[in-house]
């Protein structure tokens, strides 16, 4: 059994591919049309490209009332690892990406918190150096 | 991203948490007759920046919000309750059945009788959606033709670090 694929729901596909291309510099992997939505799958350019992030319309209510109150609470509902925290928050904010934490050391972590203007709070993460 | 702030990127706990609350207040009113503005002076934020840091952060502006929230309320009602497509549309507050039509068409596709029909089909017992009604979660991936995979391209220019 292989962990392969993970998944996110947005309230607009198109929206969500923009920003996770062109904000957040994932690669479309699959957009294949299935009646009214699409199947749509992004990889990370810095990672395996066989582990793919589908981004999921968010249509039934029930998904939609536990996406909005996640949000509500401040809970991301996926977390991102990336080198050199600080940087990316400098990109992201002249990007115009809302932020609700700014880079704060968090245990073993330094994360950040922002919103992906499709329904979903995200966290990046960078671990500590070890000494 | 289109919208440009001048105000922080940053959120302080207290707006972020009024935003939520006022995204919430769209949604529930959002067949009632209350102004964006009115939404904005509740949540103690100046009309203009309120809607520029509810765009920024749930990526539609409030006006957007309120006409997306009363199409899926439609939508609900005319799958699940026994309504006819004149009396949601009342219920939703819209003034003309021609009005409503034309927006509900435009934002989901077929007219709220097409729609309607559709969905009555499919639900056998009340309130039990069937994937294909509401996809998500994966439940897509079930819907893909058999050769969806064979042909398409790995996503180019990825060396494995």
């Amino acid at each position: 059994m292989r962990i392969k694929l993970t998944s996110l729901m947005v309230e607009n596909q198109d929206a969500a591919l923009k920003f996770y291309t062109e904000v957040l510099r994932f690669q479309k992997k699959h957009e294949i049309p299935v009646g009214e939505y699409k199947w749509l799958t992004v990889v990370s350019p810095e990672g395996p490209n066989d582990i793919e992030l589908s981004l999921e319309p968010n249509v039934n209510p029930a998904a939609k009332a536990f996406q909005q109150a996640m949000f509500a609470q401040g809970i991301p509902l996926a977390a991102f690892e990336v080198s050199g925290i600080e940087n990316e928050y400098d990109r992201m904010t002249a990007l115009g990406v809302v932020f609700t934490t700014k880079p704060t050391q968090a245990g073993p972590v330094t994360i950040a918190v922002f919103s992906d203007t499709c329904g979903n709070l995200i966290q990046l993460y960078e671990p500590q150096p070890t000494r | 991203m289109t919208v440009e702030l001048k105000a922080p990127m940053l959120l302080a706990p207290d707006a972020f948490r009024r935003l939520c609350q006022a995204r919430d207040r769209l949604q529930e009113c959002s067949y009632e007759r209350r102004s964006i503005a009115d939404i904005a002076r509740e949540a103690h934020i100046s009309p203009f920046h309120f809607i520029r840091r509810f765009e920024a952060l749930f990526g539609f502006t409030p006006h957007q919000f309120r006409i997306q929230s009363r199409i899926e309320r439609a939508k609900l009602l005319l799958a699940c309750e026994n309504l006819s497509v004149t009396e949601v549309c009342m219920d939703l507050g819209f003034s003309s059945l021609g009005s409503f039509s034309e927006l509900f068409t435009r934002r989901v596709g077929e007219p709220p009788s097409a729609y309607q029909r559709r969905a009555r089909v499919l639900i056998l017992v009340p309130r039990n959606f069937p994937q294909t009604l509401f996809p998500g979660c994966l439940t897509l991936m079930t819907q893909l033709p058999p050769n969806a995979f064979r042909n398409f391209r790995e996503a180019p220019g990825i060396a494995l670090v």
